[in-house]
């Protein structure tokens, strides 16, 4: 199987061709599969973020054909080409930096006082939300992300000294930090005070910008556009709850 | 040298961001100590993160459930290695410790009669009570609560992207006699800089070795054994090296699968066998054993030549699932009680398994490692002879999780690791704030920095011709055929010598100049913690010539009950080898031990007669124990964001 692996070295960009063998007759490997055998056989050096090869950590997220893919579980195709996300910047091959999204979240929920009662069940919605493996897949497409990068992704932006530095936390927020918010705020441990520095932080994270947007895709399948975006656009009033 | 160093002070320096790491950090900072931690991976991405997410939290099913008691079943499944002061302390803080998971966001199903979180219906294999705790989203929901410790709840420094490479420390003197921690270096690697840090006293809790054994492991692939060997190349001791734990039933096929968890002894449940390839049985019983009898079962059968087609034995459920009336209960159970690993068996092997009409293709995979950094019930380092003194160990130095050692020693059951490294973490991060209060990094010490500098920078723009993932792939294949679930004094032998020549192969990989996410520098640098820590195990498990829990010996005699149980400690000498010796434990007094066994060997009798049983009478009591434990509704399974809806992985299955 042929594939096209897009390197990133010291600043310099290079497509380099990969013939994949099979280890099986049927066998039907994953991108992560590809990478690995890759970095054995033809570039030793070849830098990719993988760790559990089961969908759990998150860590994994590739461009496949430019869409963000999870290389441990989704299959690798004849002609396919491997890059890393275009959403954030690259540190190196297809390792992109991704601490500027949390980042953005450090110490801006704490100290806020909480109920204290710890044998209460959490909500549904809780769960489903805690289901996020923090895969970044969701960054593809958003348009108050790409307001950290001029309405853009960081890959098109040629002149790379003038990008946000990733360590100081992203200014702009993101389905990630926004699903991050509702999770806190559905967790019955929250008080009215936490409610409302949830919609706050939301806010100045540019929340504004999700009344005018189709909605995101997260890479689990997580509904986020009911579960997240929904619930914090009527109570932040940027939305009236009878347009819906 | 072509890098950069940017310096930095704190009081506590942590090493690693799972589940010791960021209760550790948590900890310390509210003792009111600076506070940074450094993580290779993202903040919270860890064998935390992808774990089962079954905790063991005392008292939530029974109050009989004593701290004695839980301390006690600790002890005799491993064995008598663990050191009772060790596993006092995680029986005492348990509880409290579990809660703080809880303050930090994990919301486990509550039992609305006991008012404590939720018990499992079946006790996890070798545990004497039912406390063991599932979540929802699994190990996920410990890993948002990782996360949310160290960046959300704010206080805390944080480094991602970040490998500790060395620690710094001055040498001994009479208040030191094993020298002092004064800080260490690491790698930035996403902004391209060595970072050194002082700080008075450092935590290590970066994990296990079980990336040795890839691809037949089910953990993160940063398990490098980072833990015990910066710690030994600082002149820790280490205990039990020989210690690693395989889980019994690890996926062998497809290549994409191969050595993810597909179930524990308890998935078996009444009715379940293991089978060699020409359909013995080879293990009856196998929900009541612990994970090391199911490992040792499956590969000396292996060993035998009655191995299956990859190397294994065939799990075999289809006893369970036939029945009509307990049938369908089996079923549930086996979906609910470890969703992610039933999850994982779905995809590799298909519906038919899937449904158990076919037998489950089974190996065992490297999963965790009971020993580690020898510490006090604190995670402070020690030394010397007998349990070790706090005096003699490294001063400074602190281990949690499981780059400790002394908590489990042959063996350890299942779910109790999530809450050793809350208990752990929590203390380590007490006494490293209190011990950072006490001392401070003076600044004439600088000169042994900037030497731990300048020996890390010159290996940038390294000239070489090895492959380092070559190198690495040759030492993963040695380690599972040598250190791995089988072991012989030939193969250990012929192991040590492959190693020396590995760590003379290492200094030909080479590493480019620029300083930018350097791949074969953290290449290199994992390798050289892999080689240091194979060698630890190596000394350790040629010094133990006897079969003991995770430690097989195909040359050796099992442990007998009568002999007299010891550790074994490793340390690593000036010329980069490893010394090994045994320190003396206590033993159970005999009458408990042979309690313990008597009431196992009933639970087993029971087992047996249950299966000989005629099939409707088994059938019907089946169906009773089922909903007694489970309810009749069966257990109600709460599982990740839909797989249908999945855009990232989609084309799947
Ligand atoms: C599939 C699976 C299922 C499991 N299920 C359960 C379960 O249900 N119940 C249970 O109790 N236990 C379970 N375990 C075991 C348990 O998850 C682990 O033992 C426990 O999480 C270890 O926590 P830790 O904090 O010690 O290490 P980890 O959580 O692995 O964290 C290690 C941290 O150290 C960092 N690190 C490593 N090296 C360096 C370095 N050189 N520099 C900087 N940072 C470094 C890593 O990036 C990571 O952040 C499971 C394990 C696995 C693999
Ligand atoms: S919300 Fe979904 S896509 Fe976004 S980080 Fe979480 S799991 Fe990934
Ligand atoms: S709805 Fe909001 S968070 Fe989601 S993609 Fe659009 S702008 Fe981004
Ligand atoms: S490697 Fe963990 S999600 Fe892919």
């Amino acid at each position: 199987m042929n594939v096209t692996i897009v390197t990133h070295r010291d600043g310099d960009e290079n497509e380099v061709a990969f013939n994949y063998q099979k280890r099986e007759e049927n066998e039907r490997p994953m991108v992560l599969d590809v990478l690995l055998q890759a970095q054995l056989d033809s570039i030793p050096d070849l830098a990719f973020r993988y760790g559990c090869r089961a969908r759990n950590c998150g860590v994994c997220t590739v461009d496949i054909n430019g869409k963000p893919r999870i290389a441990c579980r989704a299959r690798a195709r004849e002609g396919d080409r491997i890059s890393a996300v275009a959403t954030l910047p690259i540190a190196g091959d297809l390792v992109a930096r991704r601490d500027g999204i949390a980042r953005q979240l450090q110490g801006k929920l704490a100290g806020l006082p909480r109920h204290n009662d710890l044998n209460v069940e959490a909500p549904d919605d809780y769960h489903a939300l805690t289901a996020c493996i923090e895969c970044y897949a969701c960054l593809d497409n958003c348009p108050m992300h790409a307001r950290n990068f001029d309405g853009t992704t960081p890959a098109q932006i040629s002149d790379k000294a003038s990008l946000p530095d990733p360590a100081n936390g992203y200014r702009w927020g993101n389905p990630f930090s926004l699903l991050k918010i509702q999770r806190y705020r559905l967790d019955p441990l929250t008080t009215d005070q936490g409610q409302k520095a949830g919609i706050e932080l939301a806010n100045s994270l540019g929340l504004d910008a999700c009344t005018s947007c189709p909605g995101c895709k997260c890479g689990v399948g997580i509904d986020l556009k009911r579960k997240v975006i929904k619930p914090l656009l009527q109570d932040s009033g940027l939305e009236s709850p009878a347009k819906n | 040298m072509s890098i950069d160093t940017e310096w930095l002070d704190y009081d506590v320096l942590v090493v690693g961001s799972g589940g010791a790491g960021s209760h550790a950090a948590r900890a310390a900072s509210e003792a009111g100590a600076k506070v940074l931690v450094l993580s290779k991976d993202p903040i919270g991405c860890s064998d935390t993160k992808i774990s089962e997410g079954i905790a063991t939290v005392r008292q939530c099913s029974a109050d009989d459930d004593s701290e004695q008691t839980l301390s006690e079943n600790l002890r005799m499944a491993g064995a008598d290695l663990p050191l009772s002061k060790i596993t006092d302390a995680f029986a005492t803080d348990s509880i409290d410790a579990y809660d703080q998971y809880r303050i930090n966001g994990l919301r486990p199903p509550i039992d609305a009669e006991r008012q404590t979180p939720q018990a499992l219906p079946l006790p996890m294999g070798g545990h004497n009570r039912r406390r063991s705790v599932g979540h929802a989203n699994s190990g996920i929901a410990f890993g948002h609560a990782s996360c949310d410790a160290v960046i959300a709840n704010g206080g805390i420094d944080y480094l991602e992207d970040n490998w500790f490479i060395d620690l710094v420390k001055a040498p001994a003197d009479d208040n030191h006699p094993a020298g002092e921690v004064i800080g260490g270096i690491s790698y930035d690697a996403a902004r391209g800089c060595l970072v050194a840090i002082r700080a008075p006293s450092v935590i290590i809790a970066a994990g296990g070795l079980s990336t040795l054994y890839f691809p037949k492991t089910d953990t993160m692939r940063g398990n490098t054994g980072d833990s015990y060997a910066i710690a030994a190349r600082a002149g820790a001791e280490l205990v039990d090296m020989e210690q690693v734990q395989f889980l019994p039933f690890c996926l062998t096929s497809p290549p994409s699968y191969e050595g993810l968890l597909c179930g524990e002894p308890v998935t078996a449940s009444f009715l379940g066998v293991l089978r060699d390839n020409n359909g013995k049985v080879i293990l009856d019983g196998v929900y009541l054993r612990t994970r090391a009898e199911c490992s040792a079962a499956i590969m000396r059968a292996v060993e035998d030549g009655r191995g299956s087609p990859n190397g294994g034995a065939w799990l075999d459920m289809t006893a369970n699932k036939t029945p009509p009336r307990s049938g369908p209960y089996f079923m549930k159970f086996l979906q609910t009680a470890l969703p992610s690993a039933y999850r994982n068996a779905r995809q590799a092997m298909g519906k038919a398994a899937a449904r158990c009409d076919d037998a489950w293709e089974v190996r065992p995979g490297a999963h965790y490692h009971m020993g580690g950094i020898r510490v006090d019930e604190n995670g402070a380092g020690v030394a010397g002879s007998g349990d070790g003194e706090t005096k003699s160990g490294v001063s400074g130095l602190y281990a949690a999780g499981q780059a400790m050692g002394g908590l489990f020693g042959a063996n350890r059951l299942g779910s109790t690791s999530l809450t050793e490294v809350a208990v752990f973490g929590s203390r380590a991060g007490i006494a490293a704030a209190r011990h950072a209060q006490s001392t401070s990094v003076s600044d004439h010490l600088k000169d042994l920095f900037d030497s731990a500098i300048h020996n890390t920078g010159t290996h940038f723009g390294k000239p070489g011709k090895t492959s380092a993932a070559k190198l690495r792939q040759e030492l993963q294949q040695a380690s599972w055929r040598t250190i791995g679930p089988l072991r012989s004094a030939d193969k250990l032998a012929e192991f040590a010598a492959d190693i020396e020549r590995w760590q003379t192969e290492l200094n030909d990989v080479p590493i480019p100049a620029y300083g930018s996410w350097n791949q074969s520098f953290i290449d290199f640098q994992e390798l050289r913690n892999m080689l240091d820590t194979a060698s630890a195990v190596c000394a350790a498990a040629l010094q133990r010539d006897c079969s003991v829990g995770g430690h097989v010996r195909l040359d050796g005699k099992d442990v007998s009950l009568f002999s007299t149980p010891y550790s074994t400690v490793v340390h690593r000498t000036a010329h980069g080898a490893f010394d090994s010796r045994r320190t003396l434990r206590t033993r159970t007094p005999i009458k408990r031990a042979l309690t313990y066994k008597v009431q196992e060997k009933h639970a087993r009798l029971k087992a047996s007669l249950l299966r000989l049983m005629p099939a409707t009478l088994q059938d019907k009591h089946l169906e009773k124990r089922y909903r007694a434990i489970m309810g009749a509704s069966g257990a109600t399974a709460m599982m990740p964001g839909g797989t249908e809806a999945a855009t990232a992985d989609a084309g799947n299955v």
